[in-house]
């Protein structure tokens, strides 16, 4: 939706028009490709591939050596951390220089959008890559969820020390101006008020949240609810005979022993019933609520709340991994995600694949660590990928995860489903809803085609409890069969 | 057990069943215990018992204290709210049998839908660390908070397990609005459903919709228990009680014995199940019709497995094509149930048992000599067997 414009946001328009199509000069970047980087990187992404990280097995590959991921294609070239003693950045540079314009202009808030990788081929350790930039586009002012704003799109060529391309990088960024945007996600409550000519916020002022029920106990289980405390699932053994027990007892029934003790669970479950609740609605909780039956592997079962899934992706036998969220002050619960799916060592093979194909979902808690540990990986040195204070002078609620996070995630489930042996040949991913710490973003996906030369593309989203987080494709080239 | 075929219930009363009776639930306690005694065609001043639920609000005190019985020499609750119909009736005739009493009244009366509504569950419920309260501290703080929702949890599972669908259980609500619509006494008096109507209806606790749930409803029912020999001094024909049953079974919770191996029986209903097939000398092929507790419809279907109407898992098949509905093989709840008369805590399908047993149903089934009713599920439960033949 475009807004009327003024006068003056149409000369200011016109002046990030006319900066289109300027080419920065090639950016060398300051380290070459190299494997304490690497590593960094697939640690803080969980990315598991061997030929990244591991010579012996990366030799055997079809790569015959170390290579680097190829979603931190954009990786090298970034400018790194400037603390005011290292020399500035570069200004001439075409996304600098808009980026500038629309900062002094009060654009200040930045969100990335849009990130397409083309890989020509995986990088090798020592490779030295260059960039250059261009602007490519400048949007007209567009009104948005997080404010007033113009969307930047850059497009960066990469070659290596010998000039032969590597791979490009298709950005585009929302420069927004903080505070201009919806207070609130417009549900068909607030619309009816908005069309009433009314402003829902002094209408329906915001509650503080009810807390949800409170736990009771008593020395008889205490222990379990102070494990919890501490991010342990403790269950009750009788130490005679080891039978476990949930909810806990008084007495073995077996054997009438008194005497118990507690073992620390291994969290891993599997979801052995469960209700989506609907109705009546208790303001403590999100509805429809998952409530589980889950069955612990040490034998027990415990009732849960199943998080990170719709209703539809729930089915009995499903794997679960425990989590834990703090409801009060004092009280922590146990909490199951469906658990990280299996990674395939083994790569799949043309003809092993068909449209349609689900890919097993994967659950990835975001939490403060991963925003801040995945920005350095990437090195990625925005203030509102590490700094809180900063990110909420910009506009934003907390630090958010940082694009180039977002692509090694989703590079590295992808990976965990198609192999070792698959090579990324592009990923395009449309950023939506931020990823803020204390969420859980759900990456699920599907084959939506299957070419003759064996790329496959699949489309995939991570969503999160404010929406989708990114949406894309990925054109994946498979190995040919046996 | 030696009461069985030794006493009988000699008299039934109710109030109308509503969403809103505007009166006090005391008011309609001493209504339909009134009704009840008039039924019998005794004086309230013969009643010298009175059993009742635990989870009945309004004391035996108070109405003896209305119909001026003289005195009282036998007064007992049963806990566990809706499993309790027919444990409130053992106590009844084991008390007339054992000659601690004569005459027993039972009731159950409230306002469940305009007073407390009884559907919205535990949300708010008191706080303390006595073992009952700190039961619900395993499952209130996930959101599981309504019976629905705990009746859910098993329902999955049985689906699961034996491939039973939401509309398997749609055809329980379905024969239960069925005979509710030609019950000018029933809440939904024609107003019958379709499976479509069924399948169509809201979510509630997936998988359950809305028509899976029982009504919340305001109303009483109460009824006179005596020996036999003392009903045959009556005018009615007296509904002899041929056997009246509780169960508990292993790793019993209330609503959510999740933990047990299995969770698709209700191995408390086997044990009740067991002591009446073994205390008639009855088995499933001397039943005419049923009413088979039907707080949510889901387990309804391993009721009738438990009492060996069809296998494990078969309930399904059997309840097909109209089987449980009038003129099936073996019609249940002719009143309409809980989901189409009223939910009376189970009290009212007792009530339809008795009025089988006398030949009086508006949904009335021929031939009838043997009639099964059953409690409460989930919870510690009961049944009972009412039959013509002393």
């Amino acid at each position: 939706m475009t807004d009327e414009l003024s006068a003056e946001d149409e000369a200011f328009y016109e002046q990030l028009q006319s900066m289109v199509g300027l080419t920065g000069s090639p950016k060398t970047a300051r380290d070459p490709v190299n494997q304490s980087t690497i590593r960094n990187w697939c640690d803080a992404m969980s990315e598991a591939n061997p030929y990244f990280t591991d010579a012996e097995a990366a030799t055997a590959s079809l790569h015959g050596q170390v290579v680097a991921p190829p979603a931190a294609l954009n990786v090298w070239t970034m400018p790194g951390l400037f603390m005011g003693h290292q020399p500035g950045r570069d200004t001439k540079e075409p996304a600098a220089i808009t980026y500038n314009a629309l900062a002094a202009a009060g654009f200040r808030g930045v969100v990335a959008v849009n990130s397409d990788q083309v890989y020509t081929r995986y990088l090798r350790l020592g490779d030295v890559l260059t960039g250059t930039a261009k602007l490519v586009d400048v949007s007209p002012q567009k009104k948005t969820g997080l404010g007033v704003g113009h969307f930047v799109t850059t497009e960066t060529e990469y070659t290596d020390q010998n000039g032969d391309h590597v791979g490009s990088l298709f950005f585009r960024v929302l420069k927004f101006k903080p505070g201009t945007g919806r207070k609130k996600p417009v549900d068909a409550k607030r619309q009816a008020l908005i069309d009433a000519g009314l402003d829902p916020d002094e209408v329906m002022p915001e509650q503080p949240r009810r807390p949800r029920p409170l736990p009771q106990w008593n020395q008889d289980q205490a222990w379990h609810w102070e494990g919890l405390r501490q991010r342990e699932l403790r269950i009750q053994r009788f130490t005679d005979d080891g039978t476990l027990m949930h909810p806990p007892a008084n007495s073995n029934p077996n054997t009438h022993s008194l005497e118990y003790d507690y073992i620390v669970a291994s969290g891993r479950a599997t979801l052995y019933s469960y209700t989506v609740v609907h109705y009546p609605q208790v303001p403590a909780f999100d509805y429809p609520n998952i409530v589980g039956l889950v069955e612990l592997e040490e034998g027990v079962r415990l009732i849960s709340n199943i998080v990170g899934v719709t209703p539809e992706q729930l089915s009995i036998g499903m794997p679960l991994q425990v989590e834990y969220i703090d409801t009060h002050d004092d009280v922590t619960l146990h909490q199951f995600r469906p658990a990280d799916p299996p990674r395939r060592t083994t790569t799949l093979k043309r003809g092993e694949v068909q449209v349609g194909d689900e890919l097993p979902i994967k659950v990835i808690p975001v939490t403060t660590r991963l925003v801040v540990s995945g920005a350095l990986a990437t090195r990625d040195f925005q203030d509102v990928h590490h700094d809180r204070d900063a990110a909420l002078m910009k506009g934003s609620k907390d630090i958010f995860m940082n694009i180039l996070t977002s692509t090694g995630l989703t590079n590295a489930w992808l990976g965990d489903w198609a192999g070792p042996d698959a090579l990324f040949k592009k990923v395009v991913i449309g950023l939506g809803a931020p990823n803020y710490p204390g969420d859980l973003m759900t990456m699920s996906g599907s084959v939506t085609e299957v070419d003759a030369d064996g790329t496959v593309t699949v489309g995939y989203k991570g969503v999160n409890k404010l929406g989708n987080h990114i949406t894309g494709t990925a054109e994946i080239l498979l190995p040919k069969g046996a | 057990m030696n009461f069985a075929r030794q006493t009988a219930i000699v008299g039934i009363g109710a109030t109308e069943f509503s969403k809103n009776s505007g009166r006090t639930p005391m008011q309609l306690a001493t209504e339909a215990s009134l009704a009840a005694c008039a039924d019998a065609g005794i004086s309230p001043q013969q009643i010298d018992g009175v059993s009742i639920f635990s989870a009945e609000k309004n004391p035996e005190i108070e109405v003896a204290r209305n119909l001026g019985m003289p005195e009282l020499r036998f007064f007992s609750m049963i806990p566990h709210g809706g499993g309790a119909p027919a444990g409130v009736i053992q106590q009844a005739a084991m008390a007339v049998h054992s000659g601690v009493a004569n005459y027993v009244l039972v009731y159950r009366a409230f306002n469940e839908r305009s007073w407390h509504r009884f559907g919205s569950g535990v949300q708010g419920r008191h706080q303390s660390p006595e073992a009952f309260d700190i039961s619900f501290s395993w499952s209130s703080p996930f959101g599981l908070l309504t019976p629905a929702s705990w009746v859910a949890m098993f329902a999955t599972r049985y689906m699961h397990q034996y491939g039973a669908t939401s509309e398997d259980f749609g055809r329980v609500a379905v024969a239960d609005r069925k005979h509710a619509a030609t019950n000018p006494a029933a809440f939904f008096y024609e107003k019958p459903i379709t499976l479509e109507d069924h399948q169509n209806s809201r979510w509630i606790a997936e998988p359950l919709h809305l028509l899976d749930c029982c009504q919340e409803s305001d109303g009483a029912q109460a009824m006179i228990i005596t020996t036999l020999d003392r009903a045959k001094e009556l005018s009615n024909q007296p509904a002899i009680i041929g056997a009246a049953a509780q169960g508990v079974a292993e790793d019993q919770h209330m609503m959510k014995s999740y933990h047990r191996p299995d969770i698709t029986g209700i191995p408390e209903m086997g044990v009740v199940a067991r002591q009446l097939w073994e205390s008639t000398g009855l088995g499933p092929d001397d039943i005419q019709t049923a009413t088979i507790y039907d707080h949510f419809t889901p387990l309804v279907l391993p009721q009738l497995e438990e009492f060996g109407f069809c296998g494990r898992g078969e309930a399904k098949d059997f309840i097909a094509g109209g089987n449980i509905e009038l003129g099936g093989g073996l019609p249940i709840n002719t009143n309409g149930g809980q989901l189409g008369e009223a939910y009376i805590h189970g009290m009212n399908g007792v009530a339809e048992g008795v009025r089988q047993i006398r030949g009086t149903s508006v949904n009335q089934v021929p031939d009838v000599t043997n009639v099964l009713v059953t409690g409460g599920t989930a919870v510690p439960t009961s049944g009972l067997i009412l039959t013509t033949e002393a």
